[in-house]
């Protein structure tokens, strides 16, 4: 398979993953292109969006720990390396030093044979053919009698010694070397054939032999590297005395001097004098993970960080998506409460339009009602009342209330009243407007139904009659008694109904007291409905008031401080 | 808010039997709708409202019964206590919503 093999398949991902990540800005389900945002704008695409701020924290805090710890591991790896590289350097010196005596043996052995041999050539030459000639430890020996103006060797073993065509510096050399107890190390570097020469001659007497050899160095000073070698893992110049100078190179194994970046030196003795070592790392010396491990670091923390961004800024760009969709949830139900409200107040608007303003003056009675709204109240009722004089001292008392609540009920309960009101007009008595109104209602089934009470006042005759659909009977507080009518609970308007709706025809007193009212004055959760009617019973015949006064003190006494339904109140009272 | 919970189900006779507990009102007598919707679907001869434990109902619950009524040809109520049973009869309801025998 080729490259177009290979790369097939992820061009064929990317086209699968691209609307994905800019659909959905990369986070949950996909949702279709056209779907509205929850509100104001959603974020489209990963890289075109800014990032948020904890996710910016985030990353900048990740990258300043990780370049910490990069660094600390840095600096960790340079001391490590330092001091690796100094015990190397330590090393290499003892390992020189070691060198020492296997350069120095033969010649002091032969020193000591020429003394006791007084420079025998042929005992020195016995003595120092093993170790003269090519590929062996000197190029040149030779056998130097001591105490002359102008020293010369007395034997020479391979090549002419380079100090022998140098008679002021072998002068000098010599002069001093009997003062040295040790070996004496000359560098005859600044030369056509470099070379190092070494003598020893015996401490007992001062005309004694100077026993001499040199090595020759590489012209450019330059040695093969040693890839096997125990110190292959490190670079080196080696200086004859202490002087770094050019001038006093022995060996290097680097092209370019002098050394630069991380080195360390040791300063070993070398006969009567000193060797310089100067070494440098080739590579790391703590092995390659280690070198590798601030960069590890570095790589890792970085990747580490942007991970943790990008989770964050995953995060904080959820919580932004559910603040906004809180806020959106909490806006929709601001307006359905405003909504409902705006409901509820139309809805109340229209039930008030609907109680007359003003109830007519009628000779001879006293007129009054009270309306009480639902406190508390989800929605408003729908009770009513009407007052309706007919002329001739007749008066048509109604009071409704339609069972349920809010616009449905007000809008029923304007239906019936206007209904009740056109037949109200007529000369029909009580049984005869209810049964009217039933058969109008009933025309089709209906989810609200409506207790109507119909009450015909004579006021001259002192007589009434009154027809109940499925309303609850007046009081009648007549004389210092009070009794509640005895009245045939007809079903309700709205209720299916055959037969005719019930009268009663009642004779009154002068003063006596009639009162109407809905259900709110005396229903109580969790008690007969009988209770609050003996209550009512009771408040009605306990004092003895003006017929406005009665209806205040009814209204604010037998309504509940939480009532949930409305209340209506109607009352007349004959004035003789 | 009042609380109720009603079940249906069938009686023992086949009519189907809708239990009312609790308190029901203006505030949750959708409730009482919503569960009437699928068995007034089904087209009961018979319903029975089994009030044994309810404890208040006003007029919005009595709607819904009457309602309930005018689907069915034979609704009757099981157990109501006297409170309920008291506002169906000053209601003028005895004869929609009869008390079982």
């Amino acid at each position: 398979m080729g490259t177009d093999g290979l790369l097939a398949p992820e061009v064929s991902d990317v086209s699968k993953t691209v609307p994905r990540d800019t659909g959905s800005g990369g986070h949950g389900p996909d949702r279709p292109a056209d779907a509205p945002p929850v509100t104001g704008r959603a974020p489209r695409g990963f890289w075109r969006r800014s990032p948020s701020r904890a996710a910016g924290a985030v990353l900048l805090i990740g990258l300043v720990v990780t370049a910490a710890l990069a660094l600390t591991c840095l600096r960790l790896y340079e001391a490590n390396e330092k001091r690796l590289l100094d015990l190397r350097v330590r090393q290499l010196g003892l390992v020189l030093t070691a060198a020492v005596p296997s350069i120095q043996t033969p010649l002091a052995s032969a020193a000591e044979l020429a003394d006791a041999t007084s420079g025998s050539v042929q005992k020195f030459r016995a003595i120092m053919a093993p170790y003269v000639g090519p590929g062996r430890q000197y190029a040149s020996a030779s056998l130097w009698p001591l105490g002359t103006r102008t020293p010369r060797p007395s034997v020479v073993l391979g090549s002419a010694p380079e100090l022998a065509s140098r008679p002021a510096q072998a002068r000098v050399f010599f002069a001093h070397a009997p003062r040295t107890p040790q070996m004496s190390v000359i560098g005859i570097l600044n030369s056509a054939a470099p070379t190092v020469g070494y003598e020893f001659n015996s401490p007992i007497s001062r005309r004694g032999f100077a026993a001499y050899a040199e090595s020759p160095l590489q012209k450019d000073r330059r040695s093969k590297k040693e890839s096997d070698s125990a110190f292959s893992d490190l670079n080196y110049v080696v200086y004859l005395g202490r002087s770094r100078g050019q001038s006093n190179l022995l060996v290097t194994n680097l092209q370019h001097l002098p050394v630069s970046g991380r080195q360390a030196s040791d300063v070993v003795p070398f006969g009567d004098t000193v060797l310089t070592l100067v070494v440098t790392p080739n590579g790391s010396l703590g092995g390659n993970f280690f070198q590798s491990l601030p960069w590890i670091i570095a790589v890792g923390g970085v990747l580490i960080s942007i991970a943790a961004a990008l989770v964050t800024d995953r995060l904080a760009r959820g919580r932004i998506r559910a603040e906004r969709l809180a806020i959106a949830l909490d806006h929709v139900a601001s307006e359905n409460r405003e909504m409902y409200s705006e409901q509820r107040t139309i809805a109340q608007t229209l039930q008030h339009a609907l109680l007359p303003d003003s109830l007519p003056r009628i000779e001879g009675l006293d007129v009054g009602a009270r309306y009480v709204p639902a406190a508390s109240g989800i929605d408003v009722g729908g009770d009513w009342y009407d007052v309706v004089a007919r002329g001739g001292g007749k008066t048509l008392l109604v009071i409704g209330d339609v069972s349920g609540h809010g616009l449905p009920a007000a809008t029923t309960m304007a239906a019936i009243r206007h209904a009740t009101l056109a037949y109200a007009a007529s000369d029909a008595g009580p049984a005869a407007i209810l049964s009217r109104l039933s058969d109008y209602v009933n025309g089709a089934p209906h989810e609200h139904f409506a207790t109507v009470l119909c009450i015909l006042v004579d006021v001259n005759a002192h007589r009434l009659m009154a027809a109940s659909a499925g309303h609850l009977p007046p009081l009648l507080v007549d004389g210092g008694d009070a009794r509640f009518l005895d009245l045939h609970p007809n079903p309700p308007i709205g209720v299916p109904h055959v037969g005719e709706f019930e009268e009663i025809d009642v004779e009154v007193h002068g003063g006596a007291t009639l009162l109407a009212f809905t259900d709110g004055l005396v229903e109580r959760r969790g008690e007969v409905i009988d209770v609050g009617l003996a209550r009512l019973r009771s408040a009605a015949i306990e004092v003895d008031l003006a017929l406005e006064d009665l209806l205040t003190r009814l209204a604010s006494q037998l309504a509940p401080v939480r009532h949930h339904d409305d209340t209506a109140i109607m009352g007349v009272r004959w004035r003789t | 808010m009042a609380e109720v919970s009603i079940d249906t189900g069938m009686d023992a006779t086949g009519a189907s039997l809708v239990t009312v507990r609790g308190e029901l009102d203006i505030s949750n007598v959708e409730s009482l709708s919503a569960a009437l919707e699928p068995v007034l679907a089904e087209d009961p001869q018979g319903l029975v409202f089994d009030l044994s434990g309810l404890e208040f109902m006003d007029s919005a619950g009595i709607a819904v019964m009457v309602f309930a009524a005018s689907q069915v040809p034979r609704v009757s109520l099981r157990q109501p206590s006297t409170t309920v049973r008291r506002v169906i009869e000053v209601s003028g309801l005895s004869h929609v919503l009869p008390v079982e025998s």
